[in-house]
């Protein structure tokens, strides 16, 4: 479990620009945002693409950002809460960030590390099939952990699961997610080839149409 | 191939495909997807097709999931008949796609192998695709 190091610091500016307006300030080089939280009024925001592109690259969404608005003296302490992106190009269309208090307990979603390699992976025996990425987890802003370590080395055997109950709690940390919740699994290689098997193609009209069948029965009797 | 075993009616309208992918866009359940990037119709031909080249290649490493499904029949009148005389029979099925619908993906393979066997898989299809991972990392080619 990584302990957060280094706060990452993130320039705003207050959006004027609402609604479908937006695209234009997105043509300009900026993205719109809004910051919000709980006992605070929602604040637009508007961003430098650049420079959230280049700390989204490292920052995920359990890590602690000081989102320093201009004009304001203070700058706020935030979560990365939601990021649209266009599922296309890739680019970003709109962020969300929650500004949070450092006394009250709050939920985030934590990202899952994976260290470590089964064995069975190894030699080839099995796959590794990943259920889970993140968890979301209660707890007070300063206890909030860059990512959750997965070990995948006590997985030995083929159909060997870790689940949520496994991990390795930090402290002040609770787990919301279900604790029965699969994180990864080796699964066993495919047996048989599936390729060459030429089954008969069923002819396109030959499916079953509901209620025809009873509708003629009925007719017929 | 691919087709649904029970429909409520036996026949469907053309119907457009404007717009974009709103759902299935994003990679869900491997780590690497070939993502279309113009609206088509694909037959359960072209899935199986693209299937095929990607167990091909792939071979019993990884795990792949199919994430579009041919749902929608089309109709062809028989060779060489005067117009007229109603609608024709069912001839096929297709999967309606719009661009940024993830249609294949794959996981327990290296990056390059997904990469590879992609690219052979879309050239089974009628559209051009691209590459995608998993989110953390940006979509390319």
């Amino acid at each position: 479990m990584d302990q957060q190091t280094e706060q990452v610091e993130l320039i705003a500016e207050r959006r004027t620009v609402i609604g479908k307006q937006v695209k234009r300030l997105r043509r300009q080089g900026w993205v719109p945002g809004v910051m919000y939280g709980h006992g605070f009024d929602p604040v637009p925001l508007q961003f430098e693409a650049r420079d959230l592109q280049h700390m989204l690259s490292h920052v995920g969404g359990s890590q602690l950002i000081r989102v320093k608005v201009k004009g304001q003296r203070r700058p706020e302490m935030a979560l990365l809460r939601d990021v649209q992106r266009d599922p296309i190009r890739g680019t970003l269309l709109h962020v969300d960030f929650y500004r949070v208090m450092m006394t009250e307990r709050l939920t985030a979603e934590v990202p899952l590390e994976i260290v470590g390699e089964s064995p069975v992976v190894e030699q080839k025996q099995g796959i590794l099939l990943q259920g889970l990425s993140t968890v979301e987890v209660e707890c007070l802003p300063g206890n909030l952990v860059d990512a959750i370590e997965v070990d995948l080395s006590d997985l030995t055997e083929v159909d060997q699961a870790l689940h949520v109950r496994d991990l390795a709690v930090p402290a002040g940390m609770k787990i919301l997610t279900d604790p029965d919740e699969m994180i990864v699994r080796i699964v066993p290689l495919e047996a048989r080839e599936e390729i060459e098997a030429e089954e008969a193609v069923p002819e396109a009209e030959e499916v079953e149409v509901i209620g025809e069948a009873t509708t003629k029965e009925t007719a017929g009797g | 191939m691919l087709m649904p075993k029970r429909v409520k009616y036996r026949k469907q309208m053309r119907g457009r495909m404007k717009g974009k992918a709103t759902r299935g866009n994003t990679i869900a359940f491997g780590d690497y997807g070939l993502q279309a990037l113009e609206p088509a119709w694909i037959t359960s031909r072209q899935i199986e097709a693209a299937r095929r080249a990607i167990v091909r290649h792939v071979r019993r490493r990884g795990k792949y999931w199919i994430r579009i499904f041919p749902d929608k029949p089309v109709t062809a009148k028989p060779a060489e008949t005067r117009m007229g005389k109603g609608k024709g029979s069912v001839d096929h099925w297709v999967a309606v796609v719009k661009p940024g619908r993830i249609m294949f993906e794959l996981s327990g393979v290296s990056e390059e192998m997904a990469r590879e066997a992609m690219r052979l898989a879309s050239h089974k299809l009628p559209i051009k695709c691209q590459f995608v991972k998993r989110e953390g990392t940006s979509a390319g080619e």
